[in-house]
């Protein structure tokens, strides 16, 4: 199948964009040479987060890694499109655990004291998670406020444009994971390892991609919008700076379809259950909810009080 | 601008299916299909009865369509309850049968272009001054004091700003103007779906009626108001002045798609027009103008300034 590649902006079009996911622009119906196979996908979806995985008859518990929800069979009608690359897991589920234990033992003197000793870890649940990896040139104008060239005010504008090119940026595509978790793992994966094939973990599940590509431009755009912003420092002129403003032009942007690995665990603690998520290759990278210890909260609030009263008592004497 | 609407035809056509007729109004001027054998006895849009048979135009196909995810009693619920929440509405109308809902597929131009932008600005940079000034203290004596004022240095600045225009919708209909649709806008274009006929199925679908050009000018209108905007939060310094721009459009582009929207035409005084309320089909948000009663609005004013007057007096008496 020959490449398609969107008119206005350059970038390749993929399957299922419906419009292009940089600049927009309806893509072109498919030809019938152009259409993928008849195959029809099946995938299992959260009645509770929305997050779609892999259909397997095999699977005896309908239940999902990401939340604990019921499952339910879905045939999309859209093509469904399958990771490219999958990072490997180097973290094992022993060590997953550990690194959880770890962290509810670090979490300092807020927390109650028993959370390390009585949490109990289960419910383990190895997954790769999916996401876009983008490739982009991008037309850079921006505008910010710096010391170089200030009057009687501190600051002076100026503006200025730039191209730069950036590789490797994470785009989250996963429901079952927030934005936020998926922001933090993103970072610490070793692009270096990675298969064609799921690796390092035989009961893992894969998340499919549910979300259109096209869907993610706000996101792709912020992504883009966070580089040019550092990128700009270096042309701006002075020590200082303020107000950066950036708008991008992007082109040729270029996505994989990636999954990468981490462990969604559950702890219980006191009847509550709390959910976590361990990376999977940076045992040391936990996202987690705990438990605050509203006792020692109260007996701090107590003391302060208490040397505060004592404080002003002692200067009015 | 030049033509910038898909010239590419689907496979499926609303135009060629023998499964659709044409309706048109002679009250709003609204294009409606209606499946075969269907017949609607007044407009969705004015409640017009004078609809009549018209050919079917054979003119272009929706490329795009957002599907209705408002069911037919939500909108109903949404109505009463939007009409529940309006201050001062003449009773007849809040009493009215808002049962009479209808959903049609609302013909829209999806615009989308790259703007680039040659700007010159005024940027205000602030900064504090000390200033000392003479006043008269509480005994009478005259004492000198200062104080910090905040004063703007105004800078030229001028640039290029460049960006891509996405997500411009325009009404393509006469039913319906493009205030309204901006009213119930956004619709979340992640559920875009590639237009099938089939998606019309027991719907009510409106063909453009508006002339491409006419759309064009609209878009553009709206895409300049969005370079304006957001060229203004691109100015840096506390504040900004005589902000003047240069835009070149290049790549325009409108997708002719249709969009879900419930039409209630309400009747509420046979004396009067009916009053319209228009629902997003995916959102539910809800615009129209429901009557006012000026007797209301009158009692209301007279019980707020007896209320103020009997303040006031016993605040005298106080």
């Amino acid at each position: 199948m020959s490449e398609r590649v969107c008119t206005r902006c350059e970038s390749p079009l993929e399957i299922e964009d419906l419009r292009c996911a940089v600049c927009a622009l309806p893509t072109p119906v498919l030809t019938r040479g152009e259409r993928p196979d008849e195959t029809v996908a099946q995938i299992l979806r959260c009645n509770g987060c929305g997050a779609g995985v892999r259909y397997s008859a095999e699977a005896q518990a309908p239940r999902c890694d990401f939340c604990g929800s019921l499952m339910e069979v879905e045939v999309p009608e859209d093509p469904v499109e399958q990771a490219e690359a999958y990072v490997d897991f180097t973290v094992t589920d022993a060590e997953a655990k550990a690194a959880l234990g770890r962290w509810l033992g670090s979490l300092g003197f807020f927390r109650p004291s028993d959370l390390q000793a009585e949490a109990a870890v289960g419910g383990l649940k190895p997954l790769w998670w999916v996401g876009w990896m983008f490739d982009a040139a991008a037309a850079v104008c921006w505008a910010a406020d710096s010391d170089a060239g200030a009057g009687r005010s501190a600051w002076a504008p100026h503006s200025g444009r730039f191209s730069m090119e950036v590789d490797n940026v994470v785009v989250p595509a996963s429901v079952g994971l927030t934005a936020k978790e998926c922001e933090i793992l993103a970072p610490r994966y070793d692009l270096g390892r990675t298969s064609a094939e799921p690796r390092g973990h035989a009961n893992a599940t894969v998340e499919q991609f549910t979300v259109q590509r096209s869907a993610a431009r706000k996101i792709i755009s912020e992504s883009l919008e966070d580089v040019a912003r550092a990128r700009a420092t270096g042309h701006i002129p002075g020590g200082s700076v303020r107000n950066l403003r950036v708008s991008v032009l992007p082109s040729k942007l270029t996505t994989r379809h990636m999954a990468f690995p981490a462990f969604v665990l559950a702890y219980r603690y006191k009847d509550k259950l709390y959910r976590a998520v361990v990376h999977g290759h940076d045992a040391d990278c936990v996202i987690a909810e705990a438990p605050l210890s509203w006792a020692k909260i109260a007996v701090v609030v107590a003391v302060v009080l208490a040397t505060a009263a004592l404080v002003v008592g002692a200067l009015s004497l | 601008m030049g033509p910038w609407y898909a010239a590419a035809a689907l496979d499926g056509s609303i135009h060629q299916s023998a499964a659709l007729d044409g309706l048109s109004c002679e009250g709003c001027g609204a294009a409606l299909n209606v499946a075969s054998g269907e017949r609607t006895a007044k407009c969705p849009y004015c409640a017009s009865p004078n609809v009549v048979a018209r050919p079917r135009s054979a003119g272009e196909d929706p490329t795009f369509v957002v599907g209705f995810v408002i069911p037919e009693d939500d909108a109903r619920k949404r109505a009463r309850a939007w009409i529940r929440s309006t201050w001062f509405v003449k009773t007849a109308f809040a009493k009215a049968d808002v049962s009479d809902v209808r959903g049609v597929y609302l013909p829209a131009y999806l615009y989308s272009g790259s703007a680039t932008v040659q700007y010159s600005a005024q940027i205000g940079e602030n900064y504090t001054v000390t200033e000392t000034y003479t006043t008269t203290d509480a005994n009478g004596k005259t004492v000198t004091r200062t104080r910090t004022k905040v004063k703007t240095e105004w800078r030229s600045l001028s640039g290029q700003w460049a960006a891509y225009l996405d997500d411009v919708l325009v009404t393509a209909s006469r039913g319906l103007d493009n205030a309204e649709l901006e009213a119930i806008e956004p619709y979340d274009l992640r559920a875009l779906r590639r237009f099938t006929p089939k998606i019309l199925s027991g719907w009510l679908a409106e063909d453009p009626s508006r002339a491409v050009s006419e759309c064009a000018e609209l878009a553009r209108q709206e895409a300049v108001e969005q370079v304006g905007s957001r060229l203004a939060a691109h100015m840096p310094g506390d504040t900004h002045r005589d902000l003047r721009h240069e835009t070149t459009f290049q790549h325009e582009h409108g997708a002719l798609m249709l969009l879900p929207v419930w039409v209630l035409a309400v009747k509420y005084d046979p004396q009067e027009p009916p009053v319209r309320m228009v629902l997003n089909g995916q959102t539910g948000a809800i615009t129209g103008t429901p009557p006012r009663s000026w007797i209301k609005i009158a009692g209301a004013v007279v019980v707020l300034i007896l209320a103020i007057a009997l303040t006031v007096w016993m605040g005298a008496r106080a």
